[in-house]
């Protein structure tokens, strides 16, 4: 029986709860009626008021018929057990310091008496803090920068102060819509430097703060925007030009360095620093070979074939030798090669002897010479080395004839010169006037001296 | 037959429960006490400190709650738990408004820190069978006394003092931890 009893107990308080949950009208008629969503949300706002908080509550779905419906919060509050919510429009309004705000309270939906829906939510999870105002931008021309500041209602609040916000910063130039660059910040300063903006535009900028750490929740409605224009900056303009010249001065110099360095040791160093130059380096590189093989030798012995001309016999000099050239030229070389084949030495001139060449005939000076009166005559004495180069040196026709002796009728006929090295020594002897003759001295060289005087006076005479 | 069985069945249990041994009070402090205290403990006892003009003569004279609960080495939670319970009891007439908020939001926020699983029982219920004494007219007096001084802002003051002290002793020792 007991267990019976048991038994039909159970079924009966199982028909009440399960009758209970049905849609079971007010009218009594069962009903399959589709459930309203009645879900809905809220958000709360501390120290709004003084010391009074808020509570906002709204449905999900705004096409809910909420006539009859009510708001109502439990739990958790301060002297009393519930509060109910004031309708406003389509929310649902209560402003009251009663919130303990601390653990969950529990806010129902109610038709009348009956709970259709309830939520357990903490009041300090839903904050929604106030909007930021007074929002300022400051430009620091020293520094080039500008300085966003701003206030907030939460900085006089004792719940939900300013360290428990974190605040954005939203900024963006009026002609670029919805292209806003966003910066957080845990104070209410901001510093935007002016090269990171554009110059001369329009900004617009605004914050808005979010609940962080012990409360949490959402977003706060935006600030008022600001609006602030960027100046034209001339310096910025110059930049590119300051920036382009100094890259190529910058690359001149670069360049005149690695020049100098490469050119230092060469060019550089010897016009700044230049080298004594070595006397003797700089002799020879003077007495260079000349092109027509002259004689680089200061030995007088060997100038002795050569013509010595005066300045004023130069125009005389040319003529005479283009003549003589083309008339002496065979018998020198016939008598070249006489004298290589009898090994004739050629002898050693003293650097005393004069030596005459037909170019000077024809002046007045050298007619004196010639008249014996050796006092008059004066002729450059030039050393020859002997060599056979002082002959064959001048091509053009400056030939040296050793111990020869000229008179002016000899100038005008085809001469037959005979071979230098059989002349011997010819030295000036101061005889008496009318007699061009010139002997040699009593000495074997005098004896050749003869030979040439006699080699030569039989050529005269064969003339 | 009937209705016994239901008396057995929906009755028993609940008696049981009730008879269960709950003179012990498990509390289990919150992780985030320190954020709660900081938060939201902190503005209820600065308010209470702006008020200056309540207690300002307040005399030093021992209470005896105090001389039988205090904050002592691993009984902070016990101490806290009993003291917000008096501030509870204690008479809200002779102050304003304000301060009874304050201190009702001290209790109430300290007993859910405290997540005390079952009530501390400070008097044992009177049986049935034992006569209760009579009480002298002096002891009489001397309870009337007492009470009113319990009732008093001095006392509420200095409870609410002692509360804040416990609390930061208990953070301070949970922060060594």
């Amino acid at each position: 029986m007991t267990i019976l009893g048991t038994a039909f107990g159970m079924v009966f308080y199982l028909l009440q709860a399960v009758s209970g949950e049905s849609g079971y009208a007010q009218n009594g008629d069962l009903e399959d009626a589709e459930p309203d969503d009645y879900s809905f949300s809220c958000y709360s706002q501390l120290e709004v008021n003084g010391p009074q908080h808020t509570l906002t509550c709204a449905f999900d779905d705004p096409d809910v018929n909420s006539t009859n419906l009510d708001f109502e919060i439990c739990k958790n509050l301060v002297g009393v057990e519930c509060l109910h919510l004031s309708k406003l429009q389509d929310r649902y309004f209560l402003r009251t310091k009663k919130f303990l705000l601390v653990g969950d309270s529990k806010i129902c939906v109610k038709l009348g008496d009956k709970k259709i829906t309830c939520k357990n939510i903490n009041i300090v999870e839903i904050v929604k803090p106030e909007a930021p105002f007074d929002v300022k931008v400051m430009y620091h021309e020293e520094a080039k920068e500008f300085v966003v500041t701003f206030n907030t209602s939460h900085s006089q609040k004792s719940y939900l102060t300013i360290k428990d916000l974190i605040h954005d910063v939203a900024y963006r130039q009026e002609k670029d819509e919805d292209n806003w660059m966003h910066k957080n910040l845990s104070n209410t300063k901001l510093t935007l430097l002016q090269r990171k903006l554009q110059p001369d535009a329009m900004y617009e900028i605004k914050v808005r703060s979010i609940p962080t750490d012990y409360f949490k929740g959402f977003w706060s409605e935006w600030s008022p925007s600001y609006h602030f224009r960027t100046s034209e900056s001339k310096g910025e303009w110059m930049d590119p030009v300051v920036l382009t010249i100094s890259i190529l001065s910058f690359l001149s110099m670069a360049l005149l360095v690695i020049l100098a360095c490469v050119l230092w040791k060469k060019r550089i160093k010897p016009i700044v620093w230049p080298s004594l130059p070595d006397h003797k380096k700089t002799l020879e590189q003077l007495c260079k070979k000349p092109k027509k093989n002259l004689n680089v030798s200061f030995n007088p012995e060997s100038f002795l074939d050569c013509q010595i001309h005066k300045v004023d016999g130069i125009q005389a000099r040319d003529e005479t030798e283009g003549f003589l050239q083309d008339a002496f030229s065979p018998q020198i070389e016939a008598c070249e090669k006489q004298r290589l084949g009898g090994g004739m030495q050629r002898p050693s001139w003293p650097s005393e002897h004069a030596v005459i060449t037909p170019g000077t005939f024809r002046e007045d000076a050298p007619l004196r010479c010639l008249t014996g009166n050796v006092t008059a005559c004066n002729p450059p004495i030039l050393p020859s080395s002997g060599s056979p180069n002082c002959g064959d040196s001048d091509k053009n026709g400056t030939h040296v004839y050793q111990g020869m002796l000229l008179s002016p009728r000899t100038t005008n006929n085809n001469l037959s010169i005979p071979c230098p090295l059989q002349l011997g020594i010819l030295t000036l002897n101061p005889v008496s006037q009318g007699q061009p003759i010139l002997t040699s001295q009593d000495s074997p060289s005098s004896l050749q001296s003869e030979e040439a005087y006699v080699t030569m006076s039989s050529f005269y005479q064969n003339q | 037959m009937f209705h016994v069985s239901f008396r057995y069945i929906f009755g028993i249990p609940p008696l049981i429960l009730v008879l269960l041994p709950g003179a012990s009070s498990d509390c289990d402090i919150d992780g985030k006490s320190d954020k709660v205290f900081g938060n939201i403990l902190m503005v209820s006892f600065n308010a209470l400190d702006s008020m200056r003009d309540i207690c300002s003569n307040c005399q030093q004279n021992a209470s005896n709650f105090f001389k039988k609960n205090s904050c002592d080495d691993n009984k902070e939670v016990k101490f806290l738990y009993r003291a917000v319970r008096k501030l509870k009891q204690c008479n809200k007439t002779n102050n304003s408004e304000e301060f009874n908020d304050q201190a009702e939001r001290i209790s109430k926020t300290t007993l859910i820190l405290l997540n005390c699983t079952s009530k501390v029982k400070e008097r044992k219920p009177p049986t049935l069978h034992k006569v209760q004494p009579t009480k002298t007219l002096e002891e009489k007096k001397l309870l009337k006394e007492q009470k009113k001084q319990d009732d008093s802002p001095c006392f509420v003051k200095r409870l609410l003092d002692e509360i804040k002290t416990c609390w930061n002793k208990i953070l301070r020792g949970a922060k060594k931890h």
